[in-house]
């Protein structure tokens, strides 16, 4: 499954859902963000059963930026139950996703 | 159990250097994998436009390059793992890589590892980048636009930074550890000319201040000793680079910057393990000097292999 864009609506819908929720806050014009495209998919294809992986485009939905406190991009975080459990700012590897994932969902 | 798989080869990072090597080694009908862990393209991906590969007359983004790169390799069998080498034994037949993703074998290795910007070696340095602290001016220097900034290091790379951010900044902060640049004098009129550059001389960073975000830097005077604060909403910090080589210490020969010694041929100090790309020592780093090694390494180790390891 690849990760698609969500607007604010879908959002709030989401993080009240079953599945745990990760975002990746991300912008066209961030290049540090299009390097982490390829291993979030890779995530999105993985994770598919267990977590909603979804992206937000912070120049469309900076509401949601702004009340997700992201000031830096990228920057992933996991929801569960309506609530932020962790977040991390341009991981390195797809190695450092899945640590954070692994970590983020055992708290 | 069946026999664990031997790939032909390993290329370890998925740069130019790397895919280079890919692309050849699988058109020549080897087995190939790419250990790549975040995305292609290494350095390049964070190149807003290249401007000097030959056959984009217009530029290209690095990104979008080293995507092509990849998939070129890929439509001739060349495969990518979205992995990150954590050991490698390069010494015994076949080489054994320990991923993240797993292990993997394989009768010859690439390393295409690349280089990353020099850090400063401060408390917090890591932990406040993207948070105030950057490396690269054309990547996040949109990011301070009309705002302060300090711009570490006297080579060419910190004077093109200072350019750059003198252009978007209000103010640009420049601070070298000499009283004068090592730039080429090509930068010398323009940063002279820039009214929102100062220069700090004799100046070396030894903190960086912050609460959430980097809010200023402690200088100190090398000749003095004496200490001054100077608040900033980002420092930008360009000190040269460092070859990514620990993976192979104590295996493959280092030269004394810590980049793996391997001539023209790219053939390293252990057979069938060959060096390109920024790792490797060279006299000019660029896209196409590590595109060039690429397609060397996979001709060496052809000869390697039909040597019939």
């Amino acid at each position: 499954m690849a990760a698609i864009d969500i607007n604010q609506e879908q959002f709030q819908q989401m993080i009240q859902g079953d599945k745990p929720v990760l975002v990746d806050f991300w912008a066209p014009w961030c290049g540090y963000c299009r390097r982490i495209g390829p291993a979030y998919e890779k995530v999105a294809e993985e994770y598919g059963d267990r977590l909603a992986v979804v992206k937000i485009n912070i120049d469309e939905e900076g509401t949601l930026a702004e009340e997700a406190r992201v000031e830096v991009i990228p920057t992933l975080i996991l929801y569960r139950d309506g609530k932020a459990v962790d977040s991390i700012v341009n991981p390195g590897s797809k190695a450092a996703i899945d640590q954070f994932i692994q970590a983020a969902l055992s708290q | 159990m069946g026999e664990p798989h031997i790939f032909d080869m390993i290329v370890v990072g998925g740069g130019p250097g790397g895919y280079t090597a890919a692309l050849y080694a699988a058109r020549a009908g080897l087995d190939t994998l790419v250990l790549e862990k975040l995305s292609a393209g290494g350095q390049m991906a964070l190149t807003g436009e290249v401007d000097n590969y030959p056959g984009f007359e217009e530029g290209i983004d690095g990104f979008t390059l080293g995507e092509k790169m990849q998939r070129q390799a890929e439509r001739f069998g060349a495969k990518t793992e979205y992995a990150q080498v954590e050991h490698m034994d390069l010494a015994p037949s076949p080489k054994v890589l320990e991923t993240s993703e797993g292990t993997f074998l394989a009768k010859t290795v690439v390393l295409a590892t690349g280089a990353n910007p020099r850090a400063l070696g401060l408390p917090n340095e890591a932990a406040l980048t993207g948070r105030g602290v950057a490396y690269c001016a054309a990547c996040d220097g949109m990011r301070y636009k009309g705002k302060t900034v300090v711009v570490v290091g006297g080579g060419n790379s910190a004077a093109a930074d200072a350019l750059i951010l003198s252009r978007i900044a209000q103010k640009v902060i420049l601070v070298h550890r000499r009283d004068t640049l090592r730039a080429t004098k090509v930068y010398h009129r323009p940063l002279m000319e820039a009214k929102n550059l100062e220069f700090r001389w004799n100046s070396v960073v030894t903190e960086l201040l912050h609460g959430d975000k980097l809010t200023g830097v402690k200088l100190k005077d090398v000749n003095t000793g004496e200490e001054t604060v100077l608040p900033c909403d980002g420092v930008f910090i360009s000190v040269g680079r460092k070859p990514a080589a620990e993976l192979v210490q104590g295996q493959l020969e280092l030269d004394r910057s810590g980049y793996v010694v391997a001539d023209e041929t790219t053939k390293t100090s252990l057979p069938g393990v060959y060096a390109v790309g920024d790792v490797r020592t060279k006299p000019l780093r660029q896209v196409v000097t590590a595109v060039a090694d690429g397609a060397t390494a996979v001709h060496m180790a052809e000869e390697y292999l039909a040597g019939g390891r």
